[in-house]
This record gives structure tokens, C-alpha cells and sequence, in this order.
């Protein structure tokens, strides 16, 4: 495995709820390394998407820091987590979040068109990404002519198609059936693999955690356990390095 | 993103919700129309004063006149002595011909002669002028032409000159119909002596053979005279003063002729909307200076406050169409809240976003403005139709800057209005958006 691509140090997360708090995430730190599948793992209420959330840049941590490489994410401001949102990050959402007016093909385009990626390099991207996941025959296709697991293979496209170092999925397989499910699951992390992107999943499903190098087992918004299956053996909780 | 890719998602976004889209359209529509109409009404008022006016004279000329009179001053609201300034003579018109904007300018001196063609005769006023600026300053030339420098022995005699028998008594003249004389192209014989053509007229006195080049309109302020170089007229009336003197004896009457003044200076302007100015500053010079265009700003005047009326008509339902603009685009916003989420959690900036929404209300003002200006001419039509048909002067009429700014006005207010929603959707939280369900 590559060096720490991303730092999270003793970050918390404290909800106002009238006159109570209530902490999803409660001080966790973990660094998430270059080209792994890291999964975080934990029931419902448990902080894992919560802190996807603070990773990815989609909300600010009430406290710790969150760095990417060297920059630190919580001092961003909207424009740069935007910048930052669109060089680095791909996403996977459980409700797929393709918009319904577009084909598939422009879809996974839409990336590409905020980054003002020329027309016929980004649709040649495209269509290379939706071969990858099999759809080249529906690109003209719009979401709702689709199957859930089709819109899931869009969705994917679509995060990949940029190339980014690290793809945030969040009960990628959530909404769909088992067999897909493991389809999905081969396909994504086949192709975080394929070009050395680090993959983050968020999943309550012990299974899937199957095709993780890393299970983070999050409870309370804490980190309970971190098994590292590249060495086979538990891991207690990383320290600062 | 760039332009392109911007222009042809806002376009897309817009034609996926088609009615609304035209409704707010249509909403803009109806308030440039309005507004392009009421202010078309205006233009047209304005313009038909004009065409009114242009029938007395050219609206482009100033008559300069000597001061030192008595006039009125706005500031005590009484009469007062006017500063006997500079002479107007030929000086003078040189240095109205060195003022910007003016073409040309004529010195004017005017008398009163007989005109004999045959049997007839009429009583004439005659303007003398400078034969050069004639073209120039605008007289209507109705048959035939204007003088020209070359011109001496010529005269353009007015439509409204009427002849007459010199030998019917007054009675018979004014019962009967004046008689139809052909003049153009033909010698008369112009004459100081009052009594030409009647049995009184002087047999020594030999008239003045002068040839009719040209004839001018029967309507309009110069249609009573008879126009010839000024020149000729001066040497009319020195040969009349000593005709007068070895007749009667002692001074004559109009001494004032033989002073190097002149009763009036013609100065035309190139253009209708510097008349104002170059008036001005003639009048700073010490003369009095009158144009048509005074009339035409009181013209003008009177209407304004029903040209104004007018404008905020329109304006009104502008503002509406801006609000319908307003209300589509945060409604937008709403439906679309989990589409913006998405987009700028798959890398869309806030330019982006923003740009998307204002592009999008560009478009609507855009759409709006060009059918607008389309349906502005059909009613602009109509109006012009009913106007013709009712004699009124409410016409209207429609520039080209008034449709290119109306379509620039239309846009710039869907921009306007657009703005507030583009900042709310640009500051929408990318999570809380992608949540919406």
C-alpha cells in the first residue's frame, strides 16, 4: 500500500438538537492510504456516512482536521471545496444520483463538462468508461429506461471517468439485489485497482466488507476496531504519524 | 465549463419545462411590447409634430434677426431693452457659417415689388438671398429648381403669389377666381413702380426682365414670396431710392435699406437635434435667433407628461414580467435543488451553478425581448392603421435602437431578476441538496 493520502485527526461532528448535542462523530483519527479499499464499517447512527461527509468536503467538521495530501479540507471555503471536489473526488451515492433528463453517455460526461473538457475527448472518455462498465449499447439511454443496478454502473462511470485519486461510495449497493450487488462490488473495486485510486465504501453490509484491504468498524462515532486484511491480522486504532 | 456547454444546458433546462418557460416568456414578452409600444407613441407623436411643422418650413433652418429691441425677460417676467449688440451683416453671417453644425447660412434682405407676366400683375414680397445657400436652406422647390450661385437675373416664385388684372376694379379682383398664369420658365418684369401695369405706372421707368427658374409649394411659410439672389434685390432697391428721389425729392423712405445690415439671416443646421444649440449660441451672441423647433419643443412639452404616463404603463408590466421571471427561476430552484446537489458534488463550481441560473433567465428575457419587438411592430401597425383612419396624430413608430434596446433592456431584466435565485442555488449545501428527495 502507497503513503496517507488522506489525515483525519481527532475530528468530531456535534449536532445541535434544541438544547442537546449530539456527536455522529465523536474523535476519530485515521489516515486513509494511497490505492486502498477502505471500508467503514457500522450500523445506522453508528457516524460512518456522517464522516464520509466531513471527508469528502460536503461538511465542515465542528472540530480536528481533515488534510489531502497536504491541504487541510475544514478551512476550505465553498470555492475551493468545489476546485477540490472536481480534480480529486469521484462519488457513488446508494440512490445512484444520475440526473433524469440526461442520457447515460452524458451522465458520465458531466464531470468532464464542468472541467471544460473539449467535446470529443470527453465524449470518447465517456463512452471508454461505460464499456468498462458494460453499457456502451445504453449510452443514449436515460436513467429511467434503466434497471437500478444499469444506473448504478452509470453512476460509477461517472465517478471514474474524471480519473480521480479517491472515490467516495456510500451504500454503493444499498438499493440493490444480491447477485448485483457482488457485481458491483467486483466492478468498483476492479476498477479502483485498475489505476491505483483509493476507493472509500460505507456500508452497514459485513459482507461486502469482504472486498475491503481495510474494515474501519465505527460505533458511537468512534472507531471500534481496524482490521487490516492486506496483513491479515487487527489493528488497533492508528496513531498520528 | 465553458460557454457553449453553459448556453446549450440552460437552453435544454428551459425547453424540458416547456409551459412555464413560455408563460414566463410571454410574460416578458407582453412587457416589452408594452413598453416598446407606449414609447413608440411618443417617437410618433413627436415625429408627427415634426411632419406638421415641416410643412411651414425647414426645421433645420434659424432665422436670425437683429436685436435691440424690446423683449421679454424670463428672469423679471418683464419687457426689457435689449443691448443693441454687433450689426447682422455680412460679417455676422461668416461667422454663423464658422459654428459647428452649420451648413450654410444667407443673408436675407426682403421688399416689396410688382411682379407683371402678360396682362397680370401681382403684389409681391420678395426675399433676396444668397442664390448659393438657396438649395441649402431648405425651400420647397416645387417645380422647376432652386437658384443656384450662377443665378442673377432669376427669381422662384412662391405658389401662394396670386396674380391679378390690374385693370378690374378692387371688387371684380377679389369676386373672381385669380387667374391660372404659367410663369416657369418665362420673363417677367419685376418692378418698384406701385402702379405697374395701370394706366398711373410710370412710362419712363423700364422693368427688369427676371426669368422664373422655379416655383415653390402653395403651403408653408415661404410660399407668399418670391425669392431672388440679393444681389439683384439691393440693386432693385438703390434703382427704386433714386427713382423716388428724382421723383419725389428729398430722402426716401427707406433709408434703412442702403446700411450695410440685413433684415434677417438663414442659417441652416445639418441636423434637427443641434438646431437647439447652434440657436443658443447665437442668441449668446447677441442675436435674436427663432427656429421652428421652438414650436416643436412646446409641442413637445405639452405631451410629455402623456408620454410619460405612457412610459410607466409600460414600465409596469415590465417589472411584472421581471417578478414572473423571479418567481420561475426560485421555483426552479426548488424542483431542481437535488440536480444543483448533484452537480456540484460531481464538480460543478459555484460560477457554474450560478452562471447555469442566470443563463437560464438570460434566455427568458432574450426569448421574451425578440418576440416582443416582433409583436411591437404588429401592434406599432395597428395603431398607425387606426390612427390613419381617425386623422390623429398618435401614431407610432418604431427606431431600430428602440428594438435592439428593447431586446438588450428584456435580457438585461431576465438578468436581473435572475440574479437573486442563481446566488440562492449557488449557496444551496451540496449534501442537504443531493438529500432532497
Amino acid at each position: 500500500m502507497g503513503e496517507n493520502i488522506i489525515r483525519i485527526r481527532n475530528v468530531k461532528k456535534i449536532y445541535q438538537m434544541g438544547s442537546e448535542s449530539i456527536p455522529a462523530v465523536n474523535g476519530i483519527s485515521l489516515n486513509i492510504r494511497q490505492g486502498e479499499v477502505c471500508c467503514l464499517l457500522g450500523k445506522s447512527g453508528s457516524g460512518k456516512s456522517t464522516l464520509l461527509n466531513l471527508v469528502a468536503g460536503l461538511e465542515k467538521p465542528t472540530e480536528g482536521q481533515i488534510i489531502f495530501h497536504k491541504k487541510h479540507i475544514e478551512r476550505m471555503n465553498e470555492d475551493q471545496l468545489a476546485d477540490f471536489r472536481q480534480k480529486y473526488v469521484g462519488f457513488v451515492f446508494q440512490s445512484y444520483n444520475l440526473l433524469p433528463t440526461l442520457t447515460a453517455l452524458e451522465n458520465v460526461t458531466l464531470p468532464l463538462i464542468f472541467k471544460s473538457v473539449p467535446v470529443k475527448e470527453r465524449n470518447e472518455r465517456a463512452m471508454e468508461m461505460l464499456k468498462a462498465v458494460g453499457l456502451e449499447e445504453r449510452a443514449t439511454h436515460k436513467p429511467q429506461e434503466m434497471s437500478g443496478g444499469q444506473q448504478q454502473r452509470v453512476s460509477i462511470a461517472r465517478a471514474f471517468v474524471n480519473r480521480p485519486p479517491v472515490v467516495f461510495a456510500d451504500e454503493p449497493t444499498g438499493n440493490l439485489d444480491t447477485r448485483t450487488t457482488y457485481e458491483m462490488m467486483d466492478l468498483i473495486t476492479g476498477l479502483a485497482k485498475q489505476n491505483n485510486q483509493t476507493l472509500v465504501i460505507v456500508t452497514h453490509d459485513l459482507e461486502l466488507s469482504e472486498y475491503a484491504d481495510r474494515i474501519v468498524m465505527l460505533q458511537d462515532g468512534k472507531i471500534e476496531k481496524i482490521e487490516d486484511r492486506t496483513k491479515g491480522k487487527g489493528e488497533g486504532e492508528e496513531g498520528h504519524d | 465549463m465553458n460557454t457553449k456547454d453553459l448556453i446549450s444546458m440552460a437552453v435544454r433546462n428551459l425547453l424540458k419545462r416547456k409551459l412555464r418557460t413560455v408563460l414566463t416568456v410571454l410574460g416578458v414578452v407582453i412587457g416589452t411590447a408594452s413598453i416598446v409600444v407606449m414609447i413608440s407613441i411618443g417617437i410618433g407623436m413627436n415625429e408627427s409634430f415634426a411632419k406638421q411643422l415641416e410643412g411651414w418650413g425647414s426645421l433645420q433652418v434659424i432665422d436670425v434677426s437683429p436685436s435691440g429691441g424690446m423683449s421679454y425677460d424670463e428672469e423679471s417676467g418683464r419687457m426689457k431693452q435689449e443691448k443693441k449688440q454687433d450689426p447682422l451683416d455680412a460679417k455676422a453671417v461668416e461667422t454663423f457659417k464658422q459654428i459647428e453644425h452649420v451648413e450654410a447660412a444667407s443673408p436675407v434682405k426682403t421688399s416689396y415689388f410688382m411682379i407683371g407676366a402678360g396682362k397680370y400683375v401681382a403684389d409681391a414680397n420678395i426675399m433676396g438671398i444668397d442664390p448659393a445657400a438657396m438649395e441649402a436652406l431648405g425651400y420647397k422647390v416645387e417645380e422647376g429648381r432652386a437658384l443656384t450661385a450662377e443665378d442673377s437675373k432669376a427669381i422662384v416664385v412662391g405658389g401662394g403669389v396670386e396674380f391679378y388684372d390690374p385693370k378690374l376694379s378692387w371688387e371684380m379682383r377679389y369676386s373672381s377666381e385669380p387667374p391660372q398664369v404659367e410663369i416657369l420658365d418665362k420673363k417677367v418684369d419685376v418692378s418698384y413702380d406701385w402702379s405697374y401695369g395701370t394706366r398711373y405706372a410710370d412710362k419712363k421707368l423700364k422693368a427688369t426682365k427676371m426669368e422664373v427658374v422655379g416655383t415653390l409649394s402653395a403651403e408653408g411659410n415661404d410660399s407668399y414670396w418670391v425669392i431672388m439672389p440679393i444681389k439683384e434685390l439691393e440693386k432693385l432697391q438703390k434703382a427704386r431710392d433714386d427713382w423716388e428721389k428724382s421723383k419725389y425729392g428729398g430722402n426716401s423712405s427707406s433709408n434703412r435699406n442702403q446700411t450695410k445690415e440685413f433684415d434677417e439671416v438663414r442659417v441652416k443646421v445639418d441636423k434637427m437635434d443641434n438646431v437647439q444649440a447652434v440657436q443658443q449660441q447665437i442668441k449668446d451672441m447677441g442675436f435674436r435667433a427663432s427656429s421652428l423647433t421652438d414650436q416643436l419643443e412646446a409641442m413637445k412639452e405639452t405631451t410629455k407628461m402623456l408620454r410619460i404616463v405612457l412610459g410607466a404603463i409600460g414600465a409596469i408590466s415590465m417589472v411584472v414580467a421581471a417578478i414572473s421571471i423571479t418567481n420561475t427561476m426560485v421555483m426552479a430552484i426548488y424542483e431542481r435543488t437535488r440536480e444543483i446537489g448533484i452537480m456540484k458534488v460531481i464538480g460543478a463550481s459555484l460560477r457554474d451553478i450560478k452562471l447555469l441560473f442566470l443563463t437560464e433567465a438570460a434566455f427568458i428575457g432574450l426569448a421574451g425581448g425578440l418576440a416582443g419587438i416582433v409583436v411591437s411592430f404588429g401592434v406599432s401597425q395597428i395603431v398607425n392603421l387606426v390612427a390613419m383612419q381617425q386623422g390623429s396624430n398618435m401614431t407610432s413608430s418604431i427606431p431600430v435602437w428602440l428594438y435592439a434596446g428593447a431586446v438588450a433592456f428584456a435580457t438585461g431584466i431576465g438578468i436581473l431578476s435572475g440574479y437573486l435565485p442563481a446566488q440562492r442555488a449557488m449557496r444551496l449545501s451540496a449534501l442537504t441538496a443531493i438529500k432532497t428527495e
